[in-house]
Parts: C-alpha cells; structure tokens; sequence
C-alpha cells in the first residue's frame, strides 16, 4: 500500500490548525479581561499563536521544522532557526479542548489501554491517526519515564513516519561529571544530526548569543522566583510555574520576547508585593495555607479544581513542579563549555527530568528545599497515573515531609482526564485532609 | 509441577523454582560463600562469577501479599518490585550478602531507592543502563561494569582478574549452549518439553550457583536422552513474548487448554541464552559491554531496536513454527504495552495470530486467562480450516 504524503501531512495539520483557533480564542477572551496578570496571560498566547503559526507555515510551504520533547537544549534548534513543536503539545497546552475525552477514547479504542500515561497514549493516537504534524526530522528524550522511548518507537514504527529521521538523546541515570560530559556528546550528536537533515547549521557566535539571552531569562526567572517566597504570594497557580517553563523550555528558548515576558512577570509580581497584595487580591479571599503542588498541573481540569482550592481553603499554589530550581547558567566562554552547561541543565536541573530520572535524592532534597524556602505548609503529590517511577517514590516523599513536619498529600488521578479519579473525589480527599490536618 | 520426566536434576530445578531460597544455594551459603542479588537481565552476572559470587535472580516467589511494601510504593506500581520488596521486607532476602539493581523500568528502579533505606543489606549498587544499543552506550556500560567490578573488588577483597572473567563469561556460555540444547526438544512435532517444564529450567538458572547448575543441566540432558514420552495432541504450537515471567503456573494454565508453548522471547527465557558472548575480545569487560547493550536481545527499554526485536520474534517464530503469539505483561508496564501494539501490528503482515495478555505478579483471574486463550486458539483453529 502507498502512502500519499503530501495528502498526509496536510491532514496532519488540520488538528494543529484548530488548536491554534482554539488558543485565538483564548486569546481574544483575554484581551478583555481587566489586571496586569491577563496581559502577560494575552503575552504568552501571542507568543504561542506566532509559534504555532509558524509550524503550519512550513508544512504549508514545506520548510524544515522538528517534532521534539522537552529538555532536549532548545538553545540549540533555536539558534539554528528551526522552528519546532513539541510532540507532546496538546495534552499539556490544549488539555481543556474540546476534544480531549473523544480523543483518550480514541486512545483506548486503538489498544493503548488505560494505565499508559494519557500525556503518552495522546501524542501516539495522534500520530497512529494521522492527527500530528509530520515534521523534517524528529528529537526525542529517553527519559523522564519509560513512556518516553515508547512514543519515540511507535514514530518510527509508524508507515507515514518512517522516512522522517530521529534522533533521541539518552540522559544517563547518575548525575556526577561523567554523566554531564556523556550527556553533552549526545547533544553534540543531535546537533550534528540536525544538520544533516535539516540543512542549517549551527552557527557558534550565534548560539552564545542564543546563551547569553537565556541566561539573562533565567536570572530574571529566578529573582521571580524570590517573590513568591512573599507572604502572601504575589501569585498562584494561574502565572508564574508551567507557564514560564513553557516560554522558556518550549516557545522562545533564548529569545529577547521571552526575556521580555519575564520581565514583565518580575514587574507585575514586585508590584504586587509592594502593595501588599497577594494571589487573591481581585478575589475577595486570602491566604491560609501554602501548597507545594509537586508535579504538573491537573490541565485537564484545572479551571474547575484550582479556583475552587483558593476560594474554599485560601490554599495558594506557591509552588509547583515547574517552578523553581537552580537553573544552571551557560558559560558562554567557547563550545565546550556551551554544550557542557546545557547539558547540565537539561540533565540535573530541568523539571521532571530532575526528579524522575535517576535516585530519588531529589524528590526528598526538593521537598526540604521548598518547603523551607518558601514556607510551605503542605506538600500535595498528586499522584498522576503516569508518573509510576514517582508513585514507587511515594514512601520515601512521606517520610521526608514527616521528618520535616510538614503534611503530606497523595491524591491518586490523572492529570488530563477528569474521569479517571472524578473533580468531586478528589475535593473530598483534599477536604478531609485538611479537616483533619486541623488546616480547614 | 505436574511432569513425566523422570530426572533428579529436574526435580531440584522444579524446587528451585518454586521458592526463593533453594537447597543448592543453601548448600552454597553453609560451605561460605556469599550471594549477590540482582534485577534485570541486563546486570552482567559474569561478573559475579568471576568474584567468586553467586549471582541471584530477584523474584517476589511464595509472597502472598504487599502489606510491607505498600509502604513503598502505590497502587499503580507493577506487582512485581511490590511482592520482591516484601519478600526482602519480610525477610525472606536476608540471606544476601549484595543486590545490584538497575533502571531497567520505572517500577523496578525505585527498588534501590527503597531498598537502601529500609533494609540492610551491606552492600547495595544500582547501575545505569543507557536506554539506546549504539558504540556511545556500549562504551558508557564499559565504564559501569567496571566500577561496578572495583566496587566488588573492595567491598568483598576479591580481585576479579580478567582471566576469572574470561573463565566466567566461557562458563556462562556453556550454560548457554546448553539451555539451547533444552529448547531444541520443543522443536518436534511432538516436544519432549512442555513449557512448564522448560520454564522450571530456566528459572533455576537464576537461583542456583552456577558451576552446580551447569553440572545439573549437563545431568538432565543425559537423563532426557532416555527420555520416550512426547506431547501430543495440542490444539496449537504458541509462543510466549514478554517481560519478568517466572511463574511456571501460567504456562500451566495455557497449556491446560490445548496449547503447547514451544518458545519465547521473555525475561528467564529465550533471551537470557539465545546468543553467547564474543569470547574473541582481548577485553572481556567490553565483550560483556557489547553483548549486554547489543548482542543479546533486547527488551522494549532499548529505543531503536524494535525492528530487530520483531525480527527476533519472527525468526523463532519460524524455527519452532508456531501457530500463534502470546504477549504477556504485568499490569502498569507501560513498554510491553506498546511493543505489544506494535508487535500485533507487524504479525498482522504474517498472518499470525497475536494475543495480549495483561497479569498480575501473582496469578489471579485464572478463569478469564482460560477464556482468552481458548477464544485464541478457536481464533487459530478457525484459521488453519479456511487455509485448508
């Protein structure tokens, strides 16, 4: 059977056409909406608009873009001028879709089951079905989980992908130097990789350059990051943690509108600090209770559940697992020293990566470091259904936070579909908790 | 185990199968030596052999619960590292004298972070294994095999000389060779074997010394020479593809149903032996890395080798002509599920018949097992008639 490829890759982009309308329309709804927070809110769907319409450009005029993960050193492709999407786009960006169930139905339908992680099983579905952008070349990650490989196996497995080259970096398990240098080559590997399918080259002045103006994001980033150390916090859940790890790590890695949008962020926090406004200024509620919030955010259902924390508990999201950690910054000094710092950063110091590759050191030193730095009064692993190297780690983050005193919570749901532990299931869990930690 | 084999090796296979501690390893502890546990197929047990060591195979045999180990992990953790950890929480591992673990999934790699702190073995290593098969990642396990080989060294004041490795990796080899010769009676129209048997075999390779396993090995292939009576009848010739299969208790079931299991690719089966070492490298330490990162089989964790891995599947497939494939996985293992959606895919273009089976650790819903397999082998059956 021949496969017409032009006839798909249009249909490959169809789905990604009405998920950019979709995020339009968010955007024009934000427009309208009054306080500096909607305004970087409108900043980051402007960004991710140009974004997204640049990937329907190349398929449309069949430029070179990538299929890539996260944590696999941005810097580099962007400063290589290569536009790129992430595989995983829809779950994390588009989760509340209206389309989302039909499509993890679709998922189960197809013979994926139910206990694949659905940030997984989704992206599969999507290429199995024809549903994705088929891009020049594709990068994976082997890591944070087992899902991961996975995904990376059934695109190439796939008949309509089996000419699109793929490379997949492989972070090793330790973090000492060896594992950092290892690491580096592999991303030296992509670069090399890049070039060959894709015709650009990398350009050394222009990476530092591409460095340079990362760094200065992330320093902004992390002086951010002391705000929330405020009580009250400046912000909750609605700014400031997945949002920035997506400008930063998925959008415009190293891009002056990425530093900009930080320093926006900085501006709009400090503002708030000063007049001793804290997440719940426009609310009518205030801050009672401090969460960790350690993992992604339920963006299946984040609007029906975060809301209701707030308002009923004047629980504040102070910090999650995107949020903060010591980022390294990028010694611009010669190439060696560029590829060595990214790959520290996309090894050790990046979210998910950090913690669920390799021991569970950092899952309890996180837990101490932000529970102490920003005074936290309870720690909530969600326990999503596909973090299952996280869920054989449930034991050792209890005992921390007991060592510490500070209560913990495992939920037990799935970050994506409502169905999987129900909104009213897992309010009544969080409320009992509460109760019965004397905190509500 | 109910069998026609007439074999006193057999029998001390069948008990170490059925247990963790075994007669043979506790012969082996009372004349003083010392016992090295392990997860995975993919830790280098040669090296335990060259120091000395007997390498064990880590398994949640006999456990009956996760009362312990619930402690440690969740409900959407595969039940295998949940009933090993409680085994090793009720004490049943206290025997060992080492574990080396390594991140071959999600579910078992958590076994050392949990292990670490709850018990008390003296000496307790994890390994990284890359997840690719190219030179970058054999010269990267190079290095971990030999940290791992100075770590011994020091912590048991054994010195592994590359000769004692060169003797261990030719001794394995012979066990290898000779397990091969075990699957070839399942070759005949009518096997010698069933796959009960031949799993009972297998896992006792993990559990008993190695120079004593050899010896009892060589002893049953003598013994089956004289061995007449064959399985006849089945309704179909399977083959089994998998991870941590170990319980001789499943085969059972399927086989009770009309189907002869005459090979697989699994955990404690074809893999662990279907290819030996290059015993022609001056390095014995990159033999090992090479053969462990790419020569042997592999399973789903390694990115890229999936089309190597279905040609694995089709050439046994072939050789011992089977009817059908059954795939096997433990609940939550997220790589068996979607090598399995390929798999049936790729089988689907040759015709063959694919059943995917999820399992608990512990055998449960034996009945709906016995349903599936009996559909699958009218499946097969309704097949070969329109072919015929």
């Amino acid at each position: 059977m021949t496969i017409d490829m032009k006839a798909m890759k249009l249909k490959g982009v169809e789905r990604y056409k009405q998920e950019r309308d979709w995020f339009q329309m968010g955007l024009n709804a934000c427009r309208f909406m009054p306080g500096e927070e909607f305004k970087l809110q409108a900043q980051l769907l402007e960004i991710l608009l140009d974004s997204k319409q640049v990937v329907v450009d190349c398929v449309e005029n069949d430029q070179p873009f990538i299929g890539g993960y996260f944590c696999n050193a941005p810097e580099l492709f962007h400063a290589m001028n290569l536009p790129w999407f992430m595989l995983m786009e829809t779950p994390f960006l588009a989760a509340t879709a209206p389309y989302l169930l039909a499509d993890i139905e679709g998922s189960e339908e197809m013979g994926l089951g139910t206990d694949l992680c659905t940030a997984i099983r989704l992206p599969i579905y999507y290429i199995e079905k024809g549903l994705m952008p088929i891009p020049t070349c594709v990068l994976g990650l082997l890591y944070p989980c087992d899902g991961a490989p996975m995904l990376h196996q059934v695109i190439e497995h796939n008949k309509a992908w089996k000419d699109v080259p793929i490379y997949c970096a492989d972070p090793p398990y330790t973090s000492d130097e060896r594992a950092i240098e290892y690491f580096a080559e592999e991303l030296k590997r992509m670069t090399e990789f890049l070039e060959q399918h894709t015709g650009r080259t990398l350009d050394l002045e222009r990476l530092k350059t591409v460095c340079e103006e990362s760094n200065r994001t992330y320093t902004i980033w992390q002086d951010y990051n002391e705000l929330r150390r405020h009580v009250p916090s400046p912000h909750g859940w609605e700014i400031g943690g997945a949002q920035a790890f997506a400008i930063s790590q998925c959008f415009v890695a190293g891009d002056p509108k990425c530093t900009a949008w930080f320093e926006q962020l900085y501006r709009v926090g400090q503002m708030r600090i000063e007049r001793g406004a804290g997440a719940s200024e426009a609310e009518g509620w205030r801050e009672k209770i401090r969460l960790f919030w350690f993992d992604i955010m339920p963006y299946g259902w984040i609007f029906e559940f975060m809301p209701w924390l707030e308002s009923t508990f004047g629980a504040v999201i102070v910090m999650d697992m995107f949020g903060n950690f010591p980022y390294t910054l990028i010694d611009t000094t010669s190439e060696e020293t560029i590829f060595h710092d990214l790959a520290k950063r996309n090894l050790i110091d990046s979210p998910m990566i950090r913690q669920a590759r390799g021991t569970a050191e950092n899952f309890s030193n996180d837990i101490r470091r932000i529970v102490e730095d920003y005074k936290i009064d309870v720690v909530i692993w969600p326990g999503h259904m596909g973090h299952k190297d996280g869920a054989a780690t449930i034991g050792i983050m209890r005992d921390t936070c007991r060592e510490i005193g500070v209560p913990f919570l495992h939920i037990g749901l799935d970050l994506f579909d409502k169905r999987y532990t129900s909104i009213d299931e897992v309010k009544e869990k969080v409320t009992d908790f509460f109760k019965g930690m004397g905190l509500a | 185990m109910e069998t026609g084999i007439r074999s006193a090796a057999f029998q001390t296979f069948i008990e170490a199968t059925s247990g963790i501690m075994n007669s043979e390893l506790q012969a082996w502890k009372d004349g003083g030596g010392k016992v090295m546990g392990f997860f995975c197929t993919t830790v280098p047990e040669e090296l335990f052999t060259a120091a000395g060591l007997a390498g064990f195979r880590m398994r949640g045999t006999g456990s009956t619960s996760t009362e312990l180990s619930d402690a440690c992990f969740s409900a959407i953790n595969c039940s295998y590292p949940r009933h090993t950890m409680n085994q090793a929480l009720e004490g049943h591992y206290d025997f060992l004298d080492g574990l080396v673990c390594i991140n071959s999934c999600d579910h078992v790699r958590r076994v050392y972070d949990n292990w670490i702190r709850k018990l008390g073995t003296p000496f307790v290593k994890v390994m990284s294994l890359p997840r690719k098969v190219g030179q970058p990642q054999i010269d990267w396990y190079f290095d971990e095999i030999n940290k791992l080989r100075k770590d011994i060294e020091a912590h048991f004041s054994v010195e592994i000389t590359d000769e004692s490795l060169r003797q261990a990796i030719r001794l394995h080899n012979e066990i290898r060779a000779l397990q091969k010769q075990v699957y070839q009676f399942r070759l005949p129209d009518a096997p010698l074997m069933t796959g009960e048997e031949t799993l009972a075999v297998m896992v006792a390779g993990t559990a008993i010394p190695k120079p004593r396993y050899k010896v009892l090995l060589e002893e049953f292939l003598k013994d089956m020479q004289s061995h007449k009576e064959t399985h006849k009848g089945h309704r179909a010739r399977v083959m089994i593809i998998g991870g941590e299969l170990d319980d001789t208790e499943f085969i059972r079931v399927i086989e009770e149903q009309g189907a002869l299991v005459v090979t697989d690719s699994t955990c404690y089966g074809s893999r662990l032996m279907w290819r030996p070492v290059d015993e022609s490298y001056d390095d014995p330490v990159k033999a090992m890395a090479n053969y462990y990162i790419y020569d042997r089989p592999s399973c789903p964790r390694m990115y890229g080798d999936q089309p190597r891995r279905i040609a694995y599947t089709r050439e046994l497939a072939k050789e011992f002509r089977v009817d059908g494939v059954i795939g096997e996985r433990l609940m939550f293992c997220d790589q068996w599920l979607v090598e399995h959606y390929m798999t049936n895919d790729d089988l689907k273009e040759d015709g063959i018949p694919f059943l995917a089976i999820d399992r608990e650790y512990l055998l449960s819903g034996k009945g709906q097992l016995r349903t599936r397999v009996q559909a699958f082998l009218e499946t097969i059956e309704g097949l070969r008639s329109e072919q015929s």
